[in-house]
């Protein structure tokens, strides 16, 4: 069961064109397309005819044909054609998803469309802003989407899983962490004073000596972490002169089905930010960290299954993750007492 | 009846160090205590929430109660009772202040 009135990211918006583009979404089978007119168009990716996925079909102007007899769709859902007889029944319709674009990505709303409010949709700006260098990628993970956020809530995996990359011992061993929660947010502040910079800052950011290095993570349901993490020379904050990094890592985690996630992410920096090569390279490093990520998800998905009852334990590093199960869990909680009602 | 062996009092941190409100963690003769102040008193406990071993002073300290961090037990910080839904009750320590220090009590049996 996923939360329903909420936006998940279901494309980057250069996904969807005049072709079908097919993703399922908690697991909804959705197909997507552009009108002429360029607007996009999610829609239930099951004929109401003989539940032929409808992605098999084709756009025509601005309608969906279905691949088995020709039966037509209008962007709104409603059948606008029978082949072979002149009447439409009134029932033959699909579902439609309310859509929108924003920070780069196509937004569906799985809830009712009248709640459907895209001020809701969390702010990624940095992923289109002209003062930032960005790109982003697409990954699909065979692992269910709660897996993806507590690993970005807690980032002491990264002396382990990431000693190439973006991580080192320091990580763990010398920051100060503090978790702040709220009803709807969870937020995780790390500091590193006096750390030695890790691989990735020192080529992006041309450390020579020790950084005071931070870590903010920000999370809200139900799959959005945002991270801002950086780093200055040491003990020189307040120095304008001093070497100083900001990043934004930004995540979208979209439910696929139970055991499978549409893993949106975009890295972003505020320095040099006209550099493509820079953007590539800080990008190509924190890709080759999060495909590190993707194996650890994908067996720990494949273990979990193969026996779902086996314990845990939970230390000190999951409060982020923990913390961020509990307020899914309690929405999921809330949404489930809000059908009983309404039935 | 056997006499109690007196506390030692063992230097902690500055005052300033545990503000109004706070919670914070140290480790004394090798044991990990946690440091409140509430209503302009000073109390300590044990730091190891008696559920799962999670440091509570990472926790949240709300109307002189701390929630453990990791599963939300909650304990009351003047006598340590646990108020559920897991573990048992925790161990306190006396404070007191000595030239701006917080001093806790520990039983010899304490000192690693």
């Amino acid at each position: 069961m996923f939360l329903q009135n909420y936006w998940y990211a279901a494309a980057w918006s250069t996904e969807v064109g005049r072709t079908l583009f097919a993703r399922t979404i908690c697991n909804e089978p959705i197909v997507f397309y552009r009108t002429q007119a360029g607007l996009a168009v999610a829609m239930e990716d099951r004929c109401c005819h003989r539940r032929l996925p409808l992605r098999m079909g084709k756009v025509i102007g601005d309608n969906l044909q279905c691949h088995y007899h020709g039966i037509t769709f209008e962007p709104g859902g409603r059948c606008v054609k029978v082949p072979g007889q002149a009447l439409v029944p009134p029932s033959a319709r699909v579902r439609t998803y309310p859509v929108s674009e924003r920070h780069g990505l196509l937004w569906v709303f799985l809830g009712g469309p009248e709640l459907a409010d895209e001020s809701a949709i969390p702010d990624y700006h940095w992923i289109t802003d002209a003062d930032w260098g960005a790109k982003g990628a697409y990954f699909h993970v065979k692992a269910h989407y709660l897996l993806i956020v507590e690993n970005l809530l807690d980032l002491t995996h990264l002396a382990f899983v990431h000693a190439t990359t973006i991580g080192n011992t320091a990580v763990v061993e010398s920051a100060d962490v503090q978790f702040q929660k709220g009803p709807l947010r969870v937020d995780v502040r790390r500091l590193m004073k006096n750390s030695a910079p890790p691989p990735t800052y020192v080529r992006a950011g041309g450390f020579t000596g020790n950084i005071d290095r931070w870590q903010f993570i920000n999370f809200a349901p139900p799959g959005f972490v945002r991270l801002e993490t950086g780093g200055c020379d040491a003990g020189r904050e307040a120095d304008p002169t001093a070497k100083r990094i900001t990043l934004r890592n930004l995540n979208i985690v979209t439910p696929e089905t139970d055991a499978s996630s549409h893993y949106f992410w975009a890295q972003c920096h505020d320095f040099d930010v006209r550099n493509s090569k820079l953007t590539e390279m800080i990008f190509s490093d924190v890709q080759e960290a999060f495909l590190q990520d993707v194996a650890v998800f994908e067996a720990q998905q494949q273990s979990i299954e193969q026996n779902p009852d086996a314990p845990e334990i939970d230390v000190n590093g999951d409060v982020g993750g923990l913390q961020a199960r509990r307020i899914v869990r309690e929405l999921l909680e809330l949404q489930a007492a809000r059908c009983q009602t309404i039935a | 009846m056997q006499e109690q062996p007196p506390p030692t009092w063992v230097d902690a941190v500055d005052l300033e160090d545990v503000p109004e409100g706070q919670v914070k963690g140290v480790r004394l003769s090798g044991q990990f205590i946690a440091l409140y102040r509430h209503g302009g008193q000073l109390y300590a406990t044990s730091d190891i929430c008696t559920h799962e071993y999670a440091l509570l002073s990472g926790g949240w300290l709300e109307n002189g109660e701390i929630e453990c961090p990791l599963h939300g037990t909650r304990f009351r910080i003047t006598d340590g009772s646990c108020l559920g839904p897991f573990g048992h009750d925790l161990r306190c320590f006396q404070t007191r202040v000595r030239h701006g220090r917080i001093e806790v009590a520990l039983s010899p049996e304490d000192s690693e």
